[in-house]
């Protein structure tokens, strides 16, 4: 399995944009397009930080709560955006915004940029619902726990079991 | 009115998260743009010819997380330049050039805050530096005329969670910062202390930006928000409190277009010569918008618009260079200069 280096600099981040065979020049319309089952290949395999098993396993991500927008929705963006429903296993999951950024920094590093993931809990399924997706989907707030070291160790340890 | 990309800057190894450009204090002519990255450094160009050549690349060892924020010093002693730069790292860093100088070199290293500084903002009269964090504070610092030492005159609490962004009024020591919380906080001095004396409530999600319109001959003072909740909202104080100490009231005047922005908008600008405003934000989307009519019509036009603005990447920022030229950054590392012609 491959490592994700969470400390690649830019360029090495650009270059994982390669993972899905998808190159940032000359790339073809067919080439751009991904569908559900491969965003949920790449964030399925991440290991659960409390439990020896995957978020795919634990059923906290499913294929059916992932949704990417259509060409047509908005023709004149390159942007599309990419939601993802998370499904804590217990509705106080203190670990739901960890598992969220594990999903947004694989996404950040795998994902062609013009993907933009939102991340949120399934409604319903946690107490602080409200709290962890604002938290989630804070750009600066996610920049700055990238630049915690301790918290990424934790991550890289649930991204090394990443095809 | 027409955007059009004048110059792109394949400045950082990073997202780019703020700018300010430094002017000549009396012609007015831009002189030099700062910019911060994710690559923890600070590049400085020259505005003075239209190749935006870089001046300067500053000593990169001094932080060690992201530059979030950076602010030239305004009215400073004999033509001498001053920057100060903000990082995730908790601290603030003040740079220096006299005229005679070839490099910028560091004069002071302000710390103080508990965790990421998220902005740092000169007053419009050099006076003062404030900065705010995600610890929940904003601090004031009143600097000596050399910029190296630095008092804390303040450290206002007034928010329940981190706060995102400082804005000085452009022509009076008046203070607002942008919260995580939804809410905008207005403060002035106080005697020897800062006050808050007004508490902006509106927006539906992080207010990411502030900035206030400039002048203060006008029967009025205005600032426009930019927030998570994807809109814009020009406030309008609508009664001062001087005479009754019960605070400034302040009430939204306008909503700036509804479903021009389809994500968060993370930076406004208000223009302080033809009083237009701007946006953009996590859509990549460049807006302009004018005024209908005379000043305080409160009724706004989007004048110009333009999607992509940084290919399929995020925008943080945005600022005016001047009357028809703006610059933006973007996290695909770049910096791109509009100008806008009828």
């Amino acid at each position: 399995s491959q490592l994700i280096h969470l400390q690649s600099d830019f360029k090495n981040q650009r270059q994982a944009s390669m993972d899905l065979d998808i190159s940032m020049e000359d790339e073809t319309e067919e080439r751009q397009k991904i569908d559900p089952q491969e965003i949920y290949d790449l964030i399925a395999h991440i290991s659960d930080p409390e439990h020896p098993m995957s978020l795919g396993q634990l059923s906290i991500v499913k294929l059916e709560d992932i949704k990417i927008s259509d060409e047509t929705d908005s023709p004149e963006t390159r942007m599309k955006d990419l939601v993802i429903q998370i499904t804590p296993t217990i509705t106080h999951c203190s670990l739901a915004t960890l598992i969220g950024l594990g999903i947004r920094v694989r996404l950040d590093r795998a994902l062609h940029p013009k993907y933009r993931p939102t991340i949120i809990l399934k409604p319903g399924t946690h107490q602080s619902e409200n709290q962890v997706n604002k938290q989630l989907n804070d750009k600066e707030r996610v920049a700055a726990a990238c630049e915690n070291e301790q918290l990424l160790n934790v991550i890289r340890k649930m991204l090394s079991t990443c095809k | 009115m027409k955007l059009t990309l004048k110059k792109s800057l394949g400045a950082h190894d990073g997202s780019v998260w703020s700018l300010s450009v430094k002017k000549n204090e009396i012609t007015g002519h831009p002189l030099l743009l700062a910019s911060g990255s994710s690559d923890k450094q600070v590049k400085i160009y020259s505005l003075t010819s239209d190749n935006y050549d870089l001046y300067e690349t500053l000593d990169s060892s001094v932080h060690r997380k992201t530059i979030s924020s950076v602010s030239w010093r305004p009215n400073t002693l004999n033509e001498q330049l001053i920057l100060a730069s903000s990082s995730f790292d908790t601290t603030t860093s003040i740079w220096g050039k006299e005229p005679t100088d070839s490099d910028f070199e560091l004069l002071a290293l302000i710390e103080g805050h508990e965790n990421e500084v998220k902005s740092c903002q000169w007053s419009h009269n050099g006076k003062y530096l404030a900065t705010c964090s995600r610890d929940k504070s904003v601090w004031i610092w009143e600097a000596d005329e050399y910029s190296e030492e630095f008092e804390c005159v303040a450290v206002l609490q007034e928010h329940d969670q981190d706060i995102k962004n400082v804005a000085w009024h452009p022509e009076q020591l008046m203070l607002a910062t942008s919260s995580y919380d939804d809410t905008v906080k207005i403060y002035i001095p106080y005697e020897d202390d800062w006050e808050c004396v007004s508490s902006l409530e509106g927006h539906e999600g992080t207010v990411w930006c502030s900035a206030f319109e400039a002048g203060l001959n006008t029967d009025s003072t205005r600032l426009v928000t930019c927030s998570d909740d994807s809109t814009l909202k020009i406030w309008e104080m609508i009664h001062d409190g001087t005479d009754d100490n019960e605070g400034q009231i302040w009430e939204v005047q306008s909503q700036l277009p509804d479903y021009v922005h389809s994500r968060q908008i993370y930076s406004c600008a208000w223009n302080d010569k033809n009083g237009l405003i701007t946006s953009t934000g996590a859509d990549g989307k460049l807006v302009v918008y004018k005024e209908k009519g005379q000043r305080g019509s409160g009724e706004w036009d989007v004048v110009a618009e333009l999607y992509d603005a940084h290919n399929e990447y995020e925008v943080n920022c945005v600022i005016w260079i001047n009357e028809n030229t703006l610059a933006t950054a973007g996290d695909d590392g770049s910096i791109n200069v509009w100008s806008l012609s009828d």
